[in-house]
């Protein structure tokens, strides 16, 4: 039998099946194109890799928020059908804003604005903390404790320092007291950019995409307590793949 | 005494009503010019090539594969924006399909279908909404029945165990080793 493994024959015949059965590190790290969950369609990027994750992060997300019933959820990803799906059949009202999009989007029209005969004042309002202002009073227009859950995904590591630490001051007022965040960091400057999306209640599907914008910055844990240091608890998760999964509750 | 015409009941009501359907008059051979087979139910279609600017509404399901510009509003009805359709507006109706370009405010009481030749760029809303793969889709997205009353974050069915955790992690987070290895 093992002999025949080597040769790369084994009995039974291959039969494609997806990654339910396989143990969750092998799932979680071996890289595998998830080609069974691959559609096409003309705009996908073709060089698009799924890959799926076990997500402890998820699972305690999920537990936290269990019994709320009716739930209001902010996922800033990209919008995904099942991640929609997923919380919509839990009761979840979803609101998905694609907030590196926006924040791609914002920077473009920030540099397209015509340099020559620039005052102090519009000067002023290009530095870091003025554009992060400015984004925020444009995107992100909720009410205060709107939210009950909120996936931010690893979208931090990502945003300007300046800006990650704004949003996350004016994402704290728009979710309620007991409300439940889960980020995700990385521990190195990631090298692809990735996308996620709710596969099942312990699984996420990680997409590698065209990166939107550059990484900047790898948070240490010490800032990340800072960063959220209006949450009355933080508990981490990290992976063999070094990305930790971080749940924060107001 | 049998006769033919009495085992076709009918073709004899139909005589004798002197009612003539476009079949029989084709059969006929008359090239009398017979009205167009129109449903009155036929939806209703803005084709390529048409240009509107301004304010659509009605009752009736609409497809759109022209350009449209302004607000448009169905009451209880579909609207389909079509492949070909360049639509930048804000649309009010039951169900929303995107197929091609749009762009704007789409509110749905049902659902807002989104193909995979779509291109929006929109702000969504609507109870149910889906997304095929492959669709390209900027925005946001309020998807999810509204919930009348709104909820309250405290007594979750975890809430005891989430204290203790939380304690637990607080205690960790403040000693330093703020990361637990769960994998």
């Amino acid at each position: 039998m093992g002999f025949l493994n080597k040769l790369g024959i084994a009995i039974g015949g291959y039969a494609p099946r997806n990654n339910a059965g396989t143990l969750p590190h092998a799932r979680q790290h071996s890289g595998r194109v998830h080609a069974g969950a691959v559609a096409a369609g003309p705009h996908r990027e073709p060089e698009m890799q799924e890959t799926t994750r076990i997500s402890n992060g998820l699972k305690e997300f999920l537990w936290n928020l269990e019994g709320l019933g009716r739930g209001t959820l902010l996922d800033l990803g990209p919008a995904w059908q099942t991640t929609l799906s997923f919380f919509i059949e839990r009761g979840f009202r979803v609101t998905s804003e694609d907030i590196l999009r926006d924040w791609s989007d914002f920077q473009k029209k920030e540099q397209a604005a015509p340099k020559e005969s620039l005052t102090a004042d519009d000067y002023a309002q290009r530095t870091p903390e003025a554009l992060a202002k400015k984004f925020l009073t444009e995107n992100l227009q909720y009410a205060a404790s709107t939210f009950d859950a909120l996936l931010l995904w690893d979208v931090l590591d990502y945003l300007e320092p300046t800006l990650a630490k704004q949003m996350v001051w004016h994402l704290t007022e728009q979710l309620r007291p007991g409300g439940v965040v889960m980020a995700m960091f990385h521990s190195k400057k990631p090298e692809k950019f990735h996308r996620y999306r709710v596969m099942d209640t312990h699984t996420l599907q990680v997409l590698e995409a065209k990166a939107i914008v550059p990484a900047q910055k790898v948070f240490q844990n010490r800032e990340i307590q800072d960063l959220f240091g209006r949450f009355r608890s933080m508990k981490s998760y990290v992976g063999r793949d070094q990305l930790r999964e971080t749940l924060f509750i107001k | 005494m049998w006769r033919k015409e009495d085992g076709n009941p009918q073709a004899s009501s139909e005589a004798d009503s002197g009612t003539v359907n476009s079949t029989s008059s084709t059969k006929s051979g008359s090239s009398a010019a017979a009205p167009l087979a129109v449903s009155p139910r036929a939806t209703a279609c803005v084709s390529q090539g048409i240009k509107i600017k301004g304010e659509l509404a009605g009752s009736e399901d609409l497809f759109i594969d022209g350009q449209i510009d302004g607000k448009i509003s169905l009451s209880n009805a579909v609207l389909t924006v079509g492949p070909n359709a360049t639509v930048k507006a804000d649309i009010a109706a039951r169900e929303v399909v995107l197929r091609g370009r749009a762009e704007g405010k789409f509110v749905a009481t049902d659902r807002i279908q989104i193909w995979n030749t779509a291109r929006v760029q929109a702000e969504l809303k609507s109870e149910r909404i889906l997304i095929e793969e492959g669709a390209e889709l900027h925005g946001r997205i309020e998807a999810g029945k509204v919930h009348a009353t709104s909820s309250v974050g405290h007594g979750r069915k975890g809430e005891v165990g989430k204290a203790k955790d939380s304690s637990s992690t607080d205690e960790k987070n403040s000693s330093g080793a703020a990361t637990a290895g769960a994998d």
